[in-house]
């Protein structure tokens, strides 16, 4: 395998804007959840999420650039500002057509979509507005992205519901593999909105969190997610163009494994046992022995079908294993969306980058009911040289990725 | 010319379904004959509207094809891709049990999903009707498909769904490819599927981007495009996988590129240099200089800026002269712009012109555009050898994708129908 190295990256998260706010929040572990006040939640089923606040995207794009865009994609252009700034990727000296940009996300643009059709509702044909519809399409984040920096090698968005933005972490991995780029900017972003809330209610998936504006929101475990919003872009650069411009890498890409089992839509798979599988083989294939793994990120969400498969997971992948990793549930803090995963990976590799472990939060926790009430352990001393992240999707995906330090 | 080293990826199977054919054998006989399939649509209200039509699938309850327990909760949009699927797994001779689910993969391209269910959803809400039943909204997600295919047919290895738009089930292909030439497995499901919607629908009549007559790519008087929907699905497999099964191939893939114009979100740029960059990357990519290229299945949607823009592309590609040889055709101007699944619908069109040896028509062509003066193969189809052929597809966004398709030795072919 290509050795493949992250060099760059930028957030946009309910835990805070831009890098620093965000890892800050991270290693104090400071919920992001939160009372939405971007929409009328009037009837929803939960009026809290992990909203992003304070994002003003004036700061970092033109007027005439931000103003058609959707929040989505307004949040990954921001994010990919600030992840190629980190990089130091200047593009007059680069080979823009070697360069790609690959997003995930799970809904792209759903207010968009959401505001079109009510105006087709109400009004007909006439209610079809223009500049609407080209942010529906779920490419137009990396489009955009590919627009503001004038990027022109492979540009493509994957929609692989809560693995989005591993899936586009695989491919951008693929394509540094394949010889087809030396760069990508990879990510995912997805925003809240009314008409996505309103079918994630009516699913009955949701957290049944409501509260006023003085009330801090409590979620349940193991009673329905919480969504979530925000973007992650990470510069993932092949390792001889990474070494030739001096960069200074956040870790390495060791493994990227996806497997699937039959899930039927909207539920998991029937067991843990592929999510074992593909943790295993990831493992493998960055030829680690798992008592050298510091930290693990899961997807837990707070849904008890995912949180109790990832219980299972753990205990049976760990058993014997004489350290216990950091278990760190970003989605607890932050909600949950398409685009989390990239969320996910930035964390890992900014504690990678400080010697300082994520705080974790004993592996019971997903296997237990009632209310969050977190205790998360900190080990701030403990450096943190070989992440992992696993990442399960309804209908049956799974994907497992492998961070290891970059040793000069 | 490829290395004997490098692993060969061949198409052992196909499964369409589109207005103008619901199995391939339909298809082909429609495509060949320049059959249209746009008409009416009768799916949602189009009144208002100033184009009424699309290339929408005929079958009157697609759910009849199948077993009710296969299809719950599944969104028009699941049903013509598992209608391809059932079809493609058949034809590339993958039975239950008779293949290793470990190792192969599945790479849809998708457009708007089960968006159809998510707007009849909404539209019983808005009305005050009786509760819709929120199932059908487990649908809604583009990754919907490729799941169920999935689960379905027991795919136990990579799994990805991409949606760039119109290049999405193009750029499947293309992913599909890299993952068997990489080692990662032998066989993969590509392709992709896409059903109508009003917010298509309305959408592209909002940009005034479709042909109030069924649409007429490279015509001077072409007005736009016109919409449609259908699935095609591509079995790729390992060249000597495939032959150790005994299955004959319809074709090669030899290679593809990806770009992107960063340009403008819904026009191309007007040099045409992201177009051309594409087709030049696929053709190096797959090791074949621009004179072994004997068809090209143009993106060609009637709209009168991509028409143009396409045309240019090929002669700065090509040159003049050579351009000027290639006979050049869309598909689009019989199944519609069928978005999500339009690239691996043109892909399976390419295919099939491989291995027919004959190259499909652009029909509704009546008068020459002194703009688009490259032979379009009109409203007839035509014998051509073809040894390699291109299949473009560009979508919103400036994402562009370009596969290369060859002709496989006759011992490994399969035989014209």
């Amino acid at each position: 395998m290509t050795e493949t190295l992250i060099t760059g990256i930028g957030v946009i998260s309910s835990l805070g804007i831009g890098r620093e706010a965000f890892w800050e929040q991270c290693r104090c572990a400071r919920s992001g959840i939160r009372r939405i006040t971007g929409f009328d939640t009037g009837g929803l089923q939960s009026n809290c999420a992990g909203c992003v606040e304070g994002f003003n995207p004036a700061a970092w794009l033109p007027p005439m650039t931000y103003r058609r865009m959707s929040r989505t994609s307004q949040m990954a252009v921001t994010a990919s500002i600030e992840a190629v700034q980190d990089a130091r990727l200047d593009f007059a000296t680069l080979e823009r057509s070697r360069v790609a940009v690959i997003m995930g996300t799970a809904y792209g643009g759903s207010s968009c979509i959401g505001e079109f059709f009510d105006g087709c509702i109400d009004e007909g044909p006439q209610g079809a507005h223009p500049f609407l519809f080209p942010e529906t399409v779920p490419n137009a984040a990396a489009s955009h992205i590919a627009i503001y920096h004038g990027i022109t090698g492979p540009n493509c968005t994957l929609c692989q519901h809560d693995l989005s933005a591993e899936a586009a972490l695989h491919y951008a991995a693929n394509l540094i593999e394949q010889g087809h780029i030396d760069i990508a900017l990879v990510g995912g972003s997805d925003e809240l909105s009314r008409a996505l809330l309103t079918c994630y209610g009516a699913l009955g998936v949701l957290n049944d969190i409501t509260v006023d504006a003085t009330e801090p929101p409590v979620p349940r475990l193991q009673a329905g997610l919480v969504p979530g919003e925000g973007a992650a872009v990470l510069i993932l650069e092949k390792s001889s163009t990474a070494r030739t411009r001096g960069a200074q890498p956040y870790g390495i890409l060791t493994a990227a494994v996806f497997a699937g089992a039959a899930g039927a839509p909207g539920y998991y798979a029937g067991s843990h046992a592929i999510m074992l599988q593909a943790l295993e083989r990831a493992v493998s294939q960055a030829a680690i022995d798992r008592s050298r793994i510091d930290q693990i990120s899961v997807s837990a969400n707070f849904s008890g079908a995912l949180d109790r498969r990832e219980y299972r997971l753990l205990t049976d992948f760990l058993k014997g294993c004489p350290r216990t990793p950091a278990i760190h549930p970003l989605k607890y803090l932050m909600g949950d969306f398409g685009g989390a995963g990239a969320v996910r990976a930035a964390a890992l590799l900014l504690s990678m980058r400080r010697q300082e472990r994520l705080p974790g939060l004993d592996v019971e926790i997903l296997n237990t009911q009632g209310p969050f009430l977190p205790q998360w352990q900190q080990d701030c001393g403990a450096a943190a040289r070989v992440s992992v992240m696993t990442s399960t999707n309804v209908g049956g995906a799974t994907a497992c990725l492998v961070f290891t330090a970059f040793d000069t | 010319m490829v290395s004997p080293t490098v692993r060969r990826v061949v198409v052992s199977g196909l499964g369409v379904i589109t207005s103008t054919g619901e199995c391939v054998p339909a298809f082909q006989q429609a495509l060949f004959s320049g059959a249209c399939g746009i008409g009416a649509v009768d799916l949602f209200d189009t009144a208002g509207f100033p184009c009424r039509h699309a290339g929408q699938v005929k079958h009157r309850d697609l759910r009849s094809l199948f077993n009710p327990r296969e299809i719950k909760r599944a969104s028009r949009c699941d049903l013509l891709g598992l209608a391809a699927a059932r079809e493609a797994f058949a034809d590339a001779g993958l039975a239950p049990g008779t293949y290793d689910g470990a190792n192969a993969a599945i790479v849809l391209g998708a457009g708007t999903g089960g968006l159809h269910s998510w707007e009849r959803y909404c539209r019983r809400v808005r009305s005050g009707a009786a509760a819709p039943c929120p199932s059908q909204l487990l649908g809604v997600p583009q990754c919907t498909i490729t799941d169920r295919i999935a689960s379905h047919y027991s795919i136990g290895g990579h799994r990805a769904t991409i949606a760039t738009a119109c290049s999405s089930s193009a750029t499947s292909i293309g992913y599909g490819f890299d993952l068997i030439r990489s080692g990662a497995c032998d066989i993969v499901i590509t392709g992709g599927s896409e059903s109508l919607s009003e917010c298509t629908f309305a959408g592209f009549s909002s940009l005034r981007l479709m042909d109030a007559r069924a649409c007429r790519p490279f015509d001077k008087n072409r007005q736009g495009l016109s919409l449609g929907e259908g699935a095609a699905i591509l079995i790729l497999e390992e060249y000597e996988h495939a032959r150790k099964r005994g299955i004959a191939a319809y074709a090669e893939v030899l290679g593809y590129a990806i770009n992107c114009e960063a340009f403008h979100m819904t026009s191309p740029h007007p040099d045409a240099g992201g177009m051309s960059a594409v087709m030049s990357g696929a053709l190096e990519r797959a090791g074949i200089t621009a004179d072994h290229v004997d068809y090209i299945n143009a993106h060609g949607t009637g709209t009168p800026v991509n028409d143009t823009t396409e045309t240019l592309a090929i002669k700065k590609v090509f040159g003049e002269q050579l351009a000027a040889a290639i006979p050049i055709s869309s598909t689009k101007s019989m199944v519609g712009h069928c978005l999500g699944a339009s690239g691996a619908i043109e892909a399976a069109a390419t295919v099939l012109a491989i291995l027919r040896q004959a190259v499909p028509p652009t029909v509704h062509y009546e008068v020459p555009d002194p703009a688009c003066d490259l032979d379009y193969v009109p409203n007839h189809a035509r014998q051509h050898p073809i040894r390699t052929a291109l299949s473009n597809s560009f979508a919103f966004g400036g994402n562009n994708t370009s596969l290369v398709f060859g002709r496989v030795d006759r011992a490994s072919a399969r035989t014209a129908q």
